[in-house]
């Protein structure tokens, strides 16, 4: 993938969130008749968050060279973390074993590029390995 | 047709065989709104304790932290666990006023199955060793000479010590300060160190600092005088008309539970609290034996949440419901 | 000195052997830090009278301090909160093939300091109570702003972005309840976040889930950590000991009194001795690429925080800690009553706490140090099978101490933003100091401007405060210093 202007983004997406502090903080009491309220502090570093995120997107405009990554295994890693948000998904239905041992199939098969009776086993063994120490001997509760 | 009837007759036979009381076949599970070391926490696994030793159950009890929103959480995990009959838990007063103030509280004590109240928490109002007010009296003229001047720590303002603040306050007219801390001993040592002047507390947290001459007491938020403290007047003994707002404990179940469940668990705890273990570690650490049924319990909570509306609003909390 | 003799009694000593091992195994798991362990294993010491069960936490505290220093060294994966600082130079002198010598080093300044944590509580206890006793709001304030202030020192390249990430830090410590209020700021709606999120929820989602996701990236199974060869780098060398003796009594000094403060832990501690480790090191630069005394500063402090905490506990009653909560509590289960009149009432109980620390200290170096090459093999495990362990681990962790599925989303989503931001360059350091010492940060400002009616002189006009916040600005003001020096240079060289 061509790399993209990081700081430029970022920096857009951290104003963003400075912005939505600043509003919702707004919303709140700022001083109250005992104290500061609940929007004092919130509404000063949303205001600092705002500032410093215009400045980085300042920055990575004047210079346009100096932020360029990387994306080619970008697509990998979400691959990967993709996996694992479906495997989290799973936990309510199938329980920990069931999602953890597909979660590792997965990682192991197609991260990896193992054969697939490799990534079988590895996958059963660490599930099954995982129930047995934490769920019968230390009587740690699994999802 | 005739088919029919037998069928029908060998079923009235049947029913009246089928198990009419309940007893638990697997553990029971105590759900409790702190982490390991808070207070529901310490009284569950105390409870447990004198269950075991006292033989109330016929199964383990385990506890189970579910901390999280004050209280809300917990409540929440029960109102799930639809007709569950071996899980209960315990509530505090923050289960009763936390859907008052707080939107996502959405599971309130009536959405619950009350099972027992067990325990009033009284409170006593302390100043250090060296202050200068001898009597709740004393500090009350000294705070309205100096409005907004003198301060008192204590928990958020939803809590107990704050509704002392407020219904002294409306009664005398005098005004001081309310300073939140987290923590009961941040509120002590804020206390200690001379950066408040007053606090509310309770009497197994202050004991030791009373025995060992820091703290004094001024007067005990009750309505009558509790056994280890006889020479402390209560509120209204020290001229303060206000009726003091108790701070419970007590036992709840999940919603739809059936009828012999919850006169088995009410038969428990009715019990337990009969035992001498119970007695002992209620005198211990200075509660109060405060048992309600089911029925009596759930009356409580009307009274009780409509009192603590009325305060909170004069209080200027914003109340939801 | 009976305290000795009870504590050296082979039954008690095997109970802390016991402990030890326990708490390294339960320690090891990330999110289950020393106050959870001590929980888990508390109905075990019913079984037992209260000397011993006391001698078995001692164990089992130390064992789970150090099982959280070696997943941090091992694997980026802090196990509790406070050894987040480790895991800074740890992890990267493991990936330079020194895990021994980083693991080896984490005992020996976890040992020293212990001890002088214990001694501390020995000897000057009481007075030390009184003082803490003066802490109070403004001056909590200053100690968060100078903790604060370390982000500067550890910033890297981009002072902005390491700000960026300190405020996004701030505004999640900002999640929750107001304490003051009662109003809910940030929730969404949602009633899990009533109680604000939970540290260790991002704290193994940013550096475990977003060190496992950045090692996807590459193709073949990237090379395992180096496993360190040669007693060099098996064990930590006379000159790693001699770059680090300031850094033991740092950490050790630096912990103990932040430990003595109720409302300020280890964590707080951890992070203030790896900063003025680095503010005063020969090689600032150096710090977060692997030197030995970065391990051994936050190490140390994290020990003797413990020795620390008991302070306020033992002689007042009020737990410093979340660990010294959970053994008040125990304490208050046993039918003992801390408070001011605990150590002269109950002498014998006291020293026997204090002998099964320094056992328990002992107990810890004795067992951990010939293990150290033994943990360090753990680094061969090939990265396809422990990747998704570390996966495992890190959802079992944090489920475990919440019991909440929303929690496990919520490290997903951590993990994402951790990997995030090694892409895009934003320092994770920041972002979890702004975590830890956001809430306390607020809180003492809004309760110390309550104090004062309003008026911020009552930060400048107290003593300690005031020379804690002009270090703070001091702190503030270097990177300044620098650029003017590198301008001043640049204007010289024209």
């Amino acid at each position: 993938m061509k790399a993209a202007r990081a700081d430029f983004w970022s920096g857009l997406a951290l104003g963003g969130l400075g912005a939505y502090i600043i509003v919702t903080a707004s919303r709140w009491e700022y001083l109250g008749a005992d104290g500061p309220g609940p929007g004092f502090f919130p509404l000063w570093y949303g205001i600092a968050m705002a500032g410093l995120s215009l400045a980085l997107v300042f920055f990575s405009l004047k210079n346009p060279n100096s932020d360029l990554i990387d994306w080619s295994g970008a697509r990998r890693a979400f691959g990967a973390w993709a996996a694992l948000a479906l495997s989290v998904a799973l936990l309510k239905i199938a329980g920990f074993a069931v999602s953890f041992a597909v979660l590792t199939f997965f990682i192991v098969a197609v991260m990896y590029r193992r054969p697939y009776w490799v990534a079988a086993t590895v996958a059963i063994a660490a599930a099954a390995g995982f129930y047995v120490v934490f769920a019968l001997a230390l009587g740690v509760k699994l999802p | 047709m005739k088919r029919v009837a037998l069928a029908v007759l060998g079923l009235a036979v049947a029913l009246p065989a089928m198990p009419q009381g309940f007893t638990p076949t697997r553990p029971v599970e105590v759900v409790v709104h702190t982490g390991p070391g808070g207070g529901s926490d310490v009284l569950a696994r105390a409870m447990v304790l004198i269950m075991e030793k006292e033989k109330l159950l016929p199964v383990r009890a385990q506890v189970a932290n579910k901390p999280g929103g004050g209280g809300v959480v917990a409540a929440a995990y029960l109102a799930e666990k639809k007709g569950e009959t071996h899980t209960i838990g315990i509530f505090t007063g923050v289960w009763l006023t936390n859907p008052l103030t707080s939107n996502e509280a959405k599971v309130s004590l009536k959405d619950l199955t009350p099972i027992a109240r067990l325990l009033l928490e009284p409170a006593v109002i302390a100043v250090k060793a060296d202050a200068p007010y001898k009597t709740l009296g004393d500090f009350v003229s000294a705070a309205k000479q100096k409005p907004g001047e003198l301060k008192q720590s204590g928990g958020s303002i939803t809590s107990r010590d704050n509704v002392v603040r407020q219904q002294l306050q409306k009664v005398s007219g005098a005004r001081w300060q309310f300073i939140s801390f987290p923590g009961g001993g941040e509120r002590i040592a804020a206390l200690l160190g001379g950066h408040v002047n007053m606090m509310v507390i309770e009497p197994n947290e202050a004991g030791e600092h009373i025995r060992a001459g820091n703290m004094r007491l001024l007067a005990q938020v009750n309505d009558k005088r509790l056994a280890a403290y006889a020479n402390v007047p209560t509120l209204k003994e020290a001229g303060f008309d206000v009726t003091p707002v108790p701070q419970v404990r007590g036992v709840v179940a999940p919603p739809g539970i059936p009828r012999e469940n919850v006169a088995y668990w009410e038969g428990v705890f009715k019990k337990m609290s009969q035992t001498e273990s119970w007695k002992k570690y209620v005198a211990d650490n200075q509660f109060e034996d405060a048992y309600q049924n089911a029925a009596d319990l759930a009356r409580f909570y009307d009274d009780f949440t409509g009192q603590m509306r009325g305060i909170l609003q004069e209080a200027g909390v914003k109340t939801v419901r | 000195m009976q305290g000795f003799a009870v504590a050296l009694q082979p039954m008690n000593l095997l109970w802390c052997f016991l402990g030890v091992v326990l708490g390294t195994v339960i320690g090891v798991m990330p999110g289950l830090g020393p106050p959870a362990t001590i929980a888990m294993l508390l109905p075990l010491t019913f079984l037992m009278n209260p000397a011993s069960a006391m001698i078995m936490l001692a164990g089992i505290y130390y064992g789970a301090k150090y099982g959280g220093s070696t997943t941090s060294i091992l694997l980026n994966v802090p196990g509790e909160s406070a050894s987040v600082a480790t895991c800074f130079d740890g992890y990267q002198m493991a990936r330079k093939g020194r895990a021994g010598a980083a693991l080896g080093i984490a005992a020996i300044a976890s040992f020293i300091a212990g001890t002088v944590g214990v001694l501390g509580l020995m000897l000057i206890a009481p007075p030390l109570a009184k003082m803490a006793l003066a802490f109070s709001s403004p001056e909590y304030f200053a100690l968060m702003a100078l903790g604060l202030a370390m982000v500067v020192l550890l910033a890297g390249r981009s002072m902005v972005k390491a700000l960026l990430a300190m405020l996004v830090g701030l505004w999640l410590a900002g999640i929750g309840t107001d304490l003051f209020s009662q109003t809910s700021r940030f929730t969404f709606g949602q009633m899990e976040l009533l109680s604000g999120v939970d540290f260790v929820v991002v704290a193994i989602g940013v550096f475990a889930i977003g060190e496992v996701l950045t090692n996807m990236e590459g193709r073949e199974a990237a090379k395992a950590l180096p496993v360190p060869k040669g007693i060099r780098n098996l064990l930590p060398t006379l000159q790693d000991l001699k770059d680090s003796r300031f850094a033991f009594a740092n950490g050790s000094l630096v912990g103990f009194l932040i430990g003595v403060l109720p409302g300020a832990g280890s964590t707080i501690a951890s992070f203030i001795s790896y900063g003025l480790e680095k503010a005063v090191s020969r090689r600032p630069e150096q710090f977060g690429q692997g030197v030995v005394e970065g391990v051994a500063a936050p190490e140390a402090a994290n020990n003797s925080e413990t020795g620390g905490a008991l302070v306020p506990m033992l002689t007042l009653g009020i737990p410093g800690s979340s660990t010294t909560a959970v053994l008040l509590a125990a304490l208050v289960l046993w039918g003992f009553k801390p408070g001011p009149l605990f150590i002269p009432e109950n002498p014998a109980l006291f020293w026997g706490l204090v002998a099964s620390m320094y056992i328990g200290n002992v107990m810890l170096l004795v067992l951990n140090m010939p293990l150290v090459p033994l943990f360090a093999q753990v680094l061969r495990t090939p990265t396809y099978i422990l990747y998704p362990l570390i996966l495992g681990i890190s959802v079992i962790g944090v489920y475990s101490t919440s019991g909440s599925l929303f929690d496990v989303w919520l490290l997903a989503g951590f993990g994402l933003l951790g990997y995030l931001m090694r892409k895009l360059d934003y320092p994770s350091a920041p972002l979890i100091l702004g975590l830890v010492l956001g809430g306390a940060l607020e809180r003492a400002l809004r309760q110390s401007l309550m104090m004062s009616d309003g008026s911020l002189s009552i930060l400048v006009s107290r003593p300690v405060s005031a020379v804690m916040l002009s270090l703070t600005l001091l702190i503030l003001l270097i990177p300044l210093f620098n650029k003017f020096n590198a301008w001043r240079l640049k204007a010289l060289d024209n």
